[in-house]
């Protein structure tokens, strides 16, 4: 499968920042799940996260998803400085995330599911005295996010139950794309899909990216995270180690400094994406 | 992209099942006794079902948030203990006195939905202490005695008006009229969508940014409310205030809206199917009696009724995995 290669994200350090962190610390007890982890996204890159268990990623992501308050350290999205104390308020900020664990509700239909928790009300007292839900516009711009993505559905009065795990997530994939201003976060987006499937939903995540939202791409699957980042953040001990070029370093050598077997100063420049003297 | 499954293509004769059922069950006893299908008799089925009916839209909103309420019936019987002693002992008002009543069952609904979102307890567990709680109460508050001497004012939804000949108790306009009120703001409105949504996926509902557990608590409070005006239609039905009321109504309420399709795992089901649940109930009871059968039979043929209508439950919903 070809990768888009988008020269600004890649190749330049002058490529706008979206979202960053400074030393982002969370202990847990004895335990220090972040010690001092730095993040950078640009604008129009899809950014893998990878890292070994217990490395903090998820700690990582969960903090710029709202999910955990990190204890030190700051976000920044967009230049601004936020904080987020749930889901809920980085979804606010413009943050969406799409989960491995296919977060819909089975039953009800795509349209639903697209606009579940931000429905649209009909205008006039329809609307504001009888709260009454506007379907048919939720259901022409469910049709508009689907085909954005060229997500090919029959209907979208359909119960999300009756499509396959790959659409299912496609769903989630056009609501979080629909909703986002700044950033979509996929964590594991693939891990419950057989091959097929996962393509398909690497195309999507191409599509976003395309369409101008940058991605933070979790994945345990090398060979997906080779397919689809223009750079490749590795987290280990708490810390960034390194952020890669997937474009120039061989998949066992990004291995090798998730598990610490090489250090990122043993790598070449070209190897890397982010000159570690900068930070 | 593909074509339907069978499932998808049966969906819309499963929503039809219960009314099948109904009507099926109308035709025979129909066959059976000439008396089944007058207007009179069937005005009836309608007075016998519309204080389970209107606990069991309660129960509905309780369920499809994939809850059960199993003190329905009990706190149903408090609350007319309360609005008929406030209107005889205390010698409120009327409008005051079912007031009082309306608040203890809305109480009850708030403690059980508190009990459920803040302690997350099971509902299972939470209902099965308030249903003990609120008999106890009942009894204790009523000394175990009926209140009698009604002000005729408080069993107006008992008195009657002719509909082509047929006498319809005011109380059965009040059931509809709710169904209706319940069955448009579930399908027309976010917080009904919200309901479901709670049912179908806790998690994934809570990450779109819905405050779960104010949905949840929203409906346990609306449900105790709805307890409160079954309890005014039961004693505008038996024109007491009776403590022992309730004891049939508590289970046939479930019973009602499993018959009407709703899925006892929450998230999917529709209101108006609990009225058709009510009334196959209400329908079978009325009929079997026409026919002579005796009560026990009755019960026989409810519990059959129940286990078939969670078997078609479980066995559609495997089928979606």
């Amino acid at each position: 499968m070809g990768t888009t290669v988008i020269p600004n994200a890649a190749t330049s350090a002058r490529a706008s920042i979206v979202m960053q962190a400074r030393g982002l610390v969370k202990r847990y007890g004895h335990v220090t799940a972040l010690d001092g982890a730095d993040f950078e996204l640009r604008a129009g890159e899809i950014l893998a996260v990878i890292g070994d268990n217990g490395a903090g990623k998820s700690s990582l992501i969960k903090a710029l998803s709202g999910a955990l308050i990190p204890d030190e350290g700051e976000m920044l999205l967009d230049g601004q400085v936020v904080h987020f104390r749930s889901p809920i308020d980085a979804r606010r900020a413009g943050i969406e995330t799409v989960y491995q664990e296919l977060a819909v509700a089975p039953a009800m239909t795509i349209a639903e599911n697209l606009f579940l928790g931000r429905e649209l009300r009909r205008p006039g007292v329809l609307g504001r005295l009888f709260r009454m839900l506007d379907k048919e516009r939720m259901l022409a711009e469910s049709v508009a996010h689907m085909q954005a993505l060229n997500i090919g559905i029959r209907s979208m009065k359909q119960a999300v139950e009756t499509l396959s795990g790959g659409q299912r997530q496609g769903v989630a994939v056009a609501r979080s794309a629909a909703f986002a201003r700044h950033v979509v976060i996929m964590d594991e987006p693939t891990a419950a899909l057989g091959v097929k499937e996962s393509n398909m939903v690497l195309d999507l995540i191409r599509r976003v990216r395309d369409r101008g939202l940058p991605v933070v791409l979790i994945s345990h699957n090398m060979p997906h995270v080779f397919a689809l980042a223009d750079r490749i953040h590795v987290a280990r001990l708490g810390k960034r180690a390194a952020v890669l070029n997937p474009k120039t370093i061989s998949m066992s050598d990004a291995v090798a400094v998730m598990t610490g077997a090489r250090r990122a100063e043993e790598l070449a420049p070209e190897e890397l994406a982010l000159s570690l003297i900068h930070i | 992209m593909e074509a339907p499954s069978t499932r998808e293509k049966l969906a819309p004769l499963g929503r039809l099942g219960p009314l099948l059922a109904l009507l099926a069950a109308c035709a025979f006893f129909a066959t059976q006794s000439d008396r089944f299908l007058t207007g009179d008799n069937l005005s009836l089925v309608l007075q016998q079902v519309m204080v389970v009916g209107v606990l069991a839209i309660g129960q509905t909103l309780i369920i499809l948030t994939g809850g059960v309420d199993l003190s329905c019936g009990m706190v149903m019987a408090l609350g007319g203990v309360v609005m008929t002693k406030l209107a005889t002992e205390a010698g409120l008002p009327v409008p005051v006195a079912i007031a009082g009543g309306v608040a203890v069952t809305t109480l009850f609904g708030m403690v059980n939905g508190l009990l459920v979102t803040r302690v997350k307890l099971p509902p299972f567990i939470v209902t099965l202490g308030t249903l003990n709680i609120a008999f106890a109460i009942t009894q204790l508050y009523s000394n175990a005695q009926t209140i009698t001497d009604i002000p005729p004012s408080m069993t107006a939804l008992g008195n009657t008006f002719q509909v082509g000949g047929t006498a319809v108790v005011y109380g059965v306009t009040l059931m509809l009229a709710l169904y209706l009120l319940v069955w448009f703001a579930l399908r027309e409105t976010a917080s009904g969508r919200h309901v479901y949504a709670v049912g179908n996926n806790p998690e994934a509902t809570r990450l779109t940014g819905i405050n779960t557990p104010r949905v949840l608590l929203g409906v346990y409070v609306i449900a105790g409310a709805l307890y409160g005006v079954a309890s005014l239609l039961s004693v505008a039905r038996t024109g007491v205030g009776d403590p022992n009321a309730g004891q049939t109504e508590n289970l046939d309420a479930i019973t009602a809206v499993v018959l009407g399709g709703t899925s006892l795992f929450g998230g999917r089901g529709l209101v108006l199917g609990s009225l058709v649940g009510a009334l196959i109930v209400g329908v079978f009871r009325n009929g079997l009696t026409l026919m002579g059968v005796s009560s026990v039979y009755q019960i026989l043929i409810t519990g059959v009724l129940v286990i078939l209508a969670v078997t078609t439950d479980q066995l559609s919903r495997g089928g979606a995995r």
